[in-house]
């Protein structure tokens, strides 16, 4: 089973993430910012990660710039979901080495599409 | 030496984000004043005054004391669509609350502090309509309430519900905030404009653009 790690400080966001993915039928497991996505990463094995950008403790672009030095997620398919519109801050994700930017309130089945385009 | 009246109503510049949000200066108050409409969003660090007039729609006054950046959102959920997550509010209507919250607090916390240290303050949520079968307020007051709770940020302060549309005044810097319970004679206009809104954002829902690298 495709297995994503949905990363978001928010909690209502989170929810409604991992109902959008379960409903898919994706195996998905929460964290709440960078560095605990980060420990979830090394500990276990992701088909794609699905971050938020702006989190306390280690924000999302932060979180892709580690998930690329890692061996097993080099070439990881990284989403970024975020409010943020600001082209620096995308370019910043880019940079790090994000797949993509999807910026909320996002519509479901272009998520989903979007995810099924990126894992291949 | 003569005084600079023009000089001294230039309005500070806006946050990055913000620049369209339409400001005045209120020549009553002596303030820059940002006026929101449904579906919109003002943040801002300097002296400011932010207006809006609920009826349904629901405000949340959001700063963080210690920075004095502050700021507030006007929601009104969209109608019932599919995709049910929270219990009660369905899928769309969460996610564009969840939006709506989300932009503010981000906001916000971009010039330092965390979730703990915000001071939020609720307003809106009237039964402006008694021919209403819905009581759209109720809905949007339950999803604000139900969406601070589960972010485990305190509510300070609120005023909410009832029959009357609102007019609101809030001051980012200070934290204080002006209610005016408005008459009869005001409702058709707020009705009128939140009515319309909901019908833009059925016509057009609103979702961000997706950008694969």
């Amino acid at each position: 089973m495709t297995k994503i790690l949905a990363v978001d400080d928010s909690a209502s966001m989170r929810q409604m993430v991992v109902f959008t993915l379960q409903s898919a039928g994706y195996e998905v497991v929460e964290a709440s910012d960078g560095l605990l996505a980060l420990d979830a990463a090394k500990s276990g094995h992701f088909d794609l990660v699905l971050t938020d950008v702006n989190m306390p403790n280690m924000d999302g672009i932060a979180l892709v710039r580690e998930l690329r030095q890692l061996e097993a997620y080099k070439y990881t398919p990284i989403l970024m979901l975020t409010t943020e519109t600001a082209g620096d801050r995308k370019m910043a994700g880019r940079s790090a080495g994000a797949t993509g930017w999807v910026v909320k309130p996002f519509n479901p089945d272009k998520l989903l599409a979007t995810i099924k385009k990126v894992i291949g | 030496m003569s005084l600079d009246i023009s000089r001294s109503h230039t309005l500070p510049a806006a946050l990055p984000g913000f620049q369209s949000i339409k400001r005045y200066w209120d020549n009553a108050m002596a303030i820059s004043t940002a006026k929101l409409m449904p579906g919109e969003v003002y943040v801002t660090k300097q002296d400011e005054m932010i207006m809006t007039v609920l009826g349904s729609c629901v405000s949340a006054c959001v700063r963080n004391p210690r920075t004095q950046v502050g700021g507030m959102n006007h929601f009104l959920l969209p109608q019932k669509g599919a995709h049910a997550v929270v219990p009660s509010i369905e899928g769309a209507a969460a996610r564009y609350g969840n939006w709506a919250m989300e932009v503010l607090i981000n906001e916000v916390l971009k010039f330092g502090g965390c979730k703990d240290d915000l001071e939020v303050k609720l307003f809106g949520g009237g039964k402006v309509l008694d021919s209403m079968t819905m009581d759209i307020g109720l809905r949007n007051i339950e999803f604000v309430f139900g969406f601070l709770e589960m972010e485990g940020i305190r509510v300070q302060a609120h005023d909410v519900g009832d029959r009357y549309p609102r007019k609101l005044l809030y001051f980012p810097n200070t934290g204080k905030v002006r209610v005016c319970k408005l008459q009869n004679t005001n409702q058709a206009t707020v009705v009128r404009r939140e009515a319309a809104y909901l019908q833009d954002i059925k016509n057009k829902p609103l979702e961000g653009e997706i950008d694969l690298f």
